[in-house]
């Protein structure tokens, strides 16, 4: 391999993708739509939805309606005089959402009750009855049961759990696991999209240069390889590129925003009382940023760079494999699921990130980009399988660059028909 | 002196033997046809002299070196299928292209403005190539094919896909490159443009060589048993003719290739009494001709393509 060869390619595949429009725009747009979605985030915390679902109630007993309209007063409204019949029609008029009879089985006898309703509300406002619905006849049979104050108390204690991390050295550190959690999700979704979009980028790259016809022109002067390793290395610069700009906007972004949007808060909830207060205390995640250990951030890019050269050089061949961009499709199928079933994974990983599922698959090359990141986030990794999931990775993107160059050597000069699997397969028996 | 030399040449592409046993010589300064229907063998031969892809068996050297990477400097290639990067400004291509072919930067950029110049194409200098319009891009294709100036130039089918002008343009630079000493080969499928511009061929037929050589020395071997007739009136008397091949033929005039010994003066004769002669020419077989009567007509890939 001619390496200055390799470097003019290289540098024409960065030099000409980094001026393009679609470049520029990309990295403009992506931290704007990360900042809109960080905004629809907060947004959402903070405006719980207000839409009212009104429940009737016809209370047989007459003890249970009162403590249950005083819990949420604009969802539970006393219907206890009206029959069920004029009930049903208010729910088919829309003018309540839905009632609930309830009579003394239900509290004497554990008889489960009964909510009729248009279906309208979906699972917040079915789960949210059940535990107001819960509490209120649990309160009637305590007090029914007359059990001391103290006892009482009893039922309504409610302890939580407090999390700190005992690390190897012996320092205690805050458990950051919820927030880690999302930064684990949000970098394992980074890595899928990554791997997609620049994946994309070296697959399009070879398309164009079949279908200008140039390739045969850059043929007589440069190996395959050669032209093969310096697309895959000029893409995978303007990635670093990007990201580069992007991670430093983001640090830039959060050190600045961070402190402002605190101080914004202190002064809007000052006058609020400790209601808002408490509401607050409840969003921390955007604004207050636990900070992110330097090693989580190294091994990103080594895993982002590891997995863009495995499947990079995959998408490289189904480029040389397929005539136009229509046919990429049919070739992309089996390269893309493992991306796609590790994406799938990861959800899993990201609640249990030491199960055995998650250990085992994050040491498969194909999905250890998505899930290995995912779980250093979260959890602690032993070193062992980092390392073991580092060289699997390497030995594999040896075996899929070798398969890759083969097909691509033979696929860049077949015009006019897209390759099938058997032609792939005679390819690559045949270079 | 030879330029390209290809010794018992084998390419085969799963079960097909794409190229069987070639061997021809290039000579320096001359120009070289290779000729012979669509899907003979020629492109195939054509990449594997410029390295782009492995040949199975055999030997081909460029200068008396084995091809390689750098064998590719010293060859100019216009491929059949060729273009250029759309989105690229014609002079950063240009520029691209010739650094590939281990072109030094100010050295490149020199000759692209000589050749960008001498084409009237300066202007373009700065356009991306996706705007320019076909004519223009295939002057690009050809500067980007001679920039580096190499010793040797090789054309595959340079005249498909051509406008008239640029026809007669590749001509004329083909011609110059002849005069200051250059080689080229080039390959096509229509046989008049060999006999306008060649030195020497190498018909191709099924993969295999038919006939390799100096053109003028091909013709002579086959002598002059070709008649040229331009007559008016009724062609029939065409038909009555036994023993001969008629080729190109149209209303009033035919190529009548003498198989058997018959007179063509009494080709003449039987045309005398049906038709008037404006025309008699006893030549040499055309190169279509002596392609046909070499492999036989059955055999012949492509009969139309031959003919067209």
């Amino acid at each position: 391999m001619n390496w200055n060869q390799v470097l003019l390619v290289l540098k024409r595949e960065y030099i000409t993708r980094v001026r393009s429009k679609g470049f520029i725009w990309a990295t403009i747009l992506v931290p704007v739509g990360f900042v809109a979605f960080f905004g629809v985030m907060v947004f959402v915390t903070v405006w719980e939805s207000d839409v009212a679902f009104e429940i009737g109630i016809k209370d047989e007993t007459g003890s249970i309606v009162r403590p249950l309209t005083e819990m949420n007063p604009g969802r539970y409204i006393n219907y206890s005089n009206l029959s069920v019949d004029s009930l049903r029609t208010m729910v088919q008029q829309d003018v309540i959402t839905g009632y609930m009879v309830i009579d003394e089985e239900n509290i004497a006898e554990d008889k489960n009750l009964e909510l009729i309703y248009s279906g309208s509300g979906g699972m917040q406002l079915l789960t949210s009855i059940r535990s107001d619905v819960r509490e209120v006849i649990r309160q009637e049979r305590l007090q029914r049961a007359e059990v001391s104050e103290e006892i009482q108390q009893i039922y309504e204690s409610r302890i939580s759990v407090d999390s700190r991390r005992l690390t190897r050295t012996g320092e205690e550190t805050d458990d950051d696991t919820a927030f880690l959690s999302i930064v684990g999700m949000i970098l394992g979704i980074i890595i899928f999209a990554a791997i997609f979009s620049y994946g994309g980028y070296v697959t399009r790259g070879v398309i164009e240069e079949k279908t200008n016809r140039i390739v045969e022109v850059i043929t007589s002067s440069v190996k395959p390889i050669e032209l093969l390793t310096g697309k895959m290395a000029g893409v995978g610069a303007l990635a670093i590129t990007q990201f580069s700009i992007w991670i430093i906007t983001f640090f830039g972004l959060t050190a600045v925003a961070g402190p402002v949007a605190t101080m914004v808060m202190d002064q809007q909830t000052a006058g609020l009382g400790p209601e808002a207060e408490a509401a607050q205390a409840e969003l921390p995640m955007p604004l207050d940023l636990p900070s992110l250990e330097p090693s989580l951030i190294v091994y990103f890019v080594i895993f982002f760079i590891l997995g863009y050269l495995l499947y990079s050089s995959l998408f490289a061949a189904i480029g040389a494999a397929s005539d136009s961009d229509t046919d990429v499709q049919q070739l992309m199928l089996p390269v893309g699921s493992p991306i796609f079933i590790a994406y799938i994974i990861m959800f899993h990983t990201w609640q249990s990130p030491d199960s055995l599922l998650s250990v085992v698959s994050s040491v498969i090359p194909f999905f250890t980009p998505i899930l290995m990141v995912t779980r250093i986030a979260i959890t602690e990794v032993p070193f062992w399988q980092i390392s073991l999931s580092i060289i699997l990775m390497i030995l594999t993107f040896a075996g899929t660059m070798w398969l890759s160059a083969k097909i691509y050597k033979v696929g860049i000069l077949n015009y006019g028909n897209t390759a099938s699997y058997k032609d792939l397969l005679r390819w690559i028996r045949q270079s | 002196m030879i330029s390209i030399q290809v010794k018992n040449l084998n390419k085969l592409f799963g079960k097909t033997q794409a190229v069987d046993n070639v061997s021809f010589d290039v000579y320096k300064g001359r120009i070289f046809g290779l000729l012979g229907p669509n899907g003979a063998g020629k492109t195939t031969t054509i990449r594997m002299i410029n390295h782009i892809i492995p040949l199975d068996s055999g030997e081909i050297t460029i200068n008396g070196l084995t091809v390689g990477p750098k064998t590719q400097k010293m060859i100019g290639y216009m491929p059949e299928e060729r273009g250029l990067y759309k989105k690229m400004k014609v002079g950063e291509q240009l520029m691209y292209l010739a650094q590939l072919k281990g072109l030094k930067k100010p050295d490149a950029k020199k000759k692209i403005v000589y050749w960008l110049k001498r084409f009237d194409a300066y202007d373009w200098h700065s356009k991306v190539v996706g705007e320019l319009s076909k004519g223009m891009s295939q002057k690009i294709q050809f500067i980007a094919t001679i920039v580096h100036d190499p010793d040797i130039y090789i054309f595959d089918e340079p005249f498909s896909g051509l406008d008239p002008i640029n026809s007669e343009l590749l001509k004329e630079i083909i011609i110059e490159l002849r005069q200051n000493g250059k080689t080229i080969l080039f390959s096509t499928h229509r046989m008049e443009q060999v006999e306008q511009m060649c030195d020497d061929i190498c018909l191709f037929n099924n993969g295999k060589v038919v006939i390799t050589g100096n053109l003028r020395n091909i013709k002579k071997e086959f002598g002059k048993n070709t008649v040229l007739i331009e007559f008016e009136g009724d062609p029939g008397f065409l038909d009555e003719l036994e023993d001969v091949r008629i080729n190109n033929r149209s209303t009033n005039f035919a190529e009548i290739r003498i198989l058997n010994g018959l007179s063509h003066q009494q080709i003449l004769k039987k045309a005398m009494e049906k038709s008037e002669i404006h025309k008699f020419q006893l030549v040499e077989p055309s190169l279509n001709e002596i392609f046909i009567s070499t492999v036989g007509e059955d055999n012949i890939k492509n009969k139309e393509a031959l003919l067209a």
